[in-house]
């Protein structure tokens, strides 16, 4: 047995086990390999599509926060424009 | 207390999953969670993921009852399921049905993620209507989320869900009936060709559907490893945002189909319909039944005679936009005890899958204690040719009891079949009606409608 292999069997194995091992059922249904390919590929897009939808919201609630603050301290409704 | 000698029955359609199974024992529903599941069952109690999906009415509720079960040395749990009282199968749903069903889904995915664990199964059978509401029934569908991995279900999402939607919406509303005969989602090449060249420039249908299509098609025969591919969690994020913007931009109007306006074309008069409803309610009062089933039930005016009683009903209806309309009235509402389902009686829900035994027919679903056939029986009798003798049959197959209506040739309803062929029915006259279900059924009460020659009649089976 070479170095590499006496490592890999040494610590390796056991480390596939504990990340693996608890997940005997994996693969019970077929995700499908086109269907990987296609969220790893439209994820990279979509994600970054939905981190500027995020980021939108939030400087909306921000600033909708800050004008109906100033528009409801005696009570009122904000005005919609 | 269940005990080991006690007969138990595998449901025919839990065998997918390794994570456990659903079994019955003594008439109850019960839920093995098997060993290898132990450690996700675990998290899905413990992180408050069970207690927040419960309080928000997204998942079924359970009690765990002692590990006894068929392989008690691969069982960590035993689960006993809060009862379904109407088990509802995708192909039943009416439109709005079916995206109700499909944003539940996604909001417990959703939910699922904010707890550490994610959706690992999204079959559309795993949505049930309890009280009036979709519901997740399959608690063991969630597994710890591993951050990078992609969503293995979500190719089963695509198929169960968008796929059937954007039929129903972008093309017929009748494509529904794909999942039939797909029990494992309509396969997303034949959706892209079916679904119209246009939606090729809607963003979420070109990348959900068409290139997910040709995705599968390019990769079918080359192998990838799922743990090659990273998908970050705002990745997977914005893939269930996505599909939750598709599905909220499919809709359908319920408008123009026959029976949507059957009530408005109708020779009936105010004080008839009134009455009508009256002696059903009367009936209904005097049978007392623990549920019912309105057949040919259309937007549910005459289920609703039963549910607002407190009776769990199911309105069936082969019209897609009369049981479309009669959900959303329930959801209107809020009617808890009222389930409208698009079922066709002259090809009722058949048992289909696995050996026959993974989708129960509409029979083996039964039998329901009351049958409400109103203004049904000339129909199947004259536009489908059915024998009286077959139709007292079939509804001695599925009730204990029945509130049928028998229509005359002179009513303007069955001059309108007649209309268009010819009177091949000499036998339809009402003492052939009363002479054949007599033969299935005791003929116990008959009250004729004011102001028409119709009759309503009050039965209960003969013993079998």
């Amino acid at each position: 047995m070479n170095k590499k292999a006496a490592v890999l069997g040494a610590y390796g194995l056991p480390a596939l086990v504990v990340l693996f091992g608890n997940q005997p059922f994996e693969g019970y249904l077929d995700a499908g390999s086109g269907s990987i390919i296609l969220q790893a590929v439209l994820g990279v897009l979509i994600g970054a599509l939905f981190a500027i939808k995020i980021f939108w919201h939030r400087i909306k609630a921000f600033f909708g926060a800050l004008f109906s603050r100033g528009q409801t301290r005696d009570g009122s409704e904000p005005e919609d424009n | 207390m269940m005990g080991p000698s006690r007969k138990t029955t595998r449901e025919g359609g839990s065998f997918r999953d390794p994570c456990g199974f659903v079994f019955w024992r003594d008439g109850v529903v019960y839920r093995q969670v098997a060993l290898i599941y132990q450690q996700h069952y675990d998290h899905l109690m413990s992180s408050g993921l069970y207690k927040a999906l419960v309080e928000a009415g997204l998942l079924i509720t359970h009690t765990e009852v002692g590990s006894e079960s068929v392989s008690a040395e691969s069982t960590y749990k035993c689960l006993k399921p809060e009862p379904v009282p109407f088990i509802s199968y995708p192909y039943e749903w009416s439109f709005s049905q079916y995206r109700d069903a499909a944003l539940t889904t996604l909001r417990i995915q959703k939910m699922a993620l904010d707890h550490g664990m994610v959706l690992k199964d999204c079959s559309a059978y795993n949505v049930q209507f309890v009280n009036g509401k979709p519901v997740f029934i399959d608690t063991l569908s969630f597994e710890k989320y591993v951050e990078g991995e992609p969503w293995v279900a979500y190719r089963q999402y695509c198929q169960h869900f968008l796929a059937p939607l954007a039929l129903m919406s972008l093309k017929d509303i009748r494509l529904s009936q794909l999942m039939r005969v797909h029990l494992d989602g309509i396969p997303l090449d034949l959706v892209s060709e079916l679904l119209p060249f246009r939606t090729r420039f809607k963003f979420s249908i070109l990348s959900h559907i068409h290139l997910h299509a040709r995705s599968q098609q390019y990769f079918s025969d080359k192998r990838v490893r799922k743990n090659r591919h990273r998908v970050s969690r705002l990745a997977l994020l914005g893939i269930v945002d996505s599909l939750e913007s598709a599905v909220k931009g499919l809709a359908w109007q319920p408008k123009g189909t026959e029976w949507a306006e059957y009530y408005s074309d109708t020779n009936y008069s105010e004080e008839a319909f009134e009455e009508k409803k009256e002696v059903v309610r009367r009936f209904l009062e005097e049978i007392r039944p623990r549920d019912v089933w309105d057949l040919g039930g259309n937007t549910g005016i005459f289920s609703r005679v039963a549910s607002t009683q407190g009776i769990p009903t199911v309105s069936f209806d082969v019209d897609p936009a009369a049981v479309e309309k009669n959900y959303r009235e329930c959801r209107r509402n809020n009617e808890a005890k009222l389930l409208p389902l698009v079922m066709d009686l002259t090809n009722p829900s058949p048992d289909i899958g696995w050996q026959n035994e993974e989708r129960m027919s509409l029979i083996e679903r039964g039998p329901a204690d009351t049958v409400l056939a109103l203004a049904l029986v000339h129909h199947l009798a004259i536009s489908n040719n059915v024998p009286f003798s077959m139709i007292a049959c079939f509804l001695a197959s599925m009730c204990e009891s029945a509130i049928v209506e028998f229509i005359p040739k002179t009513d303007s309803q069955v001059q309108r079949l007649l209309a268009s062929r010819e009177d091949m029915f000499p036998d339809y006259h009402e003492a052939a009606f009363e002479r054949e279900f007599s033969q299935y059924f005791t003929l116990s009460k008959r009250v004729r409608l004011t102001g028409s020659e119709r009759t309503i009649h009050v039965m209960k089976r003969k013993p079998l």
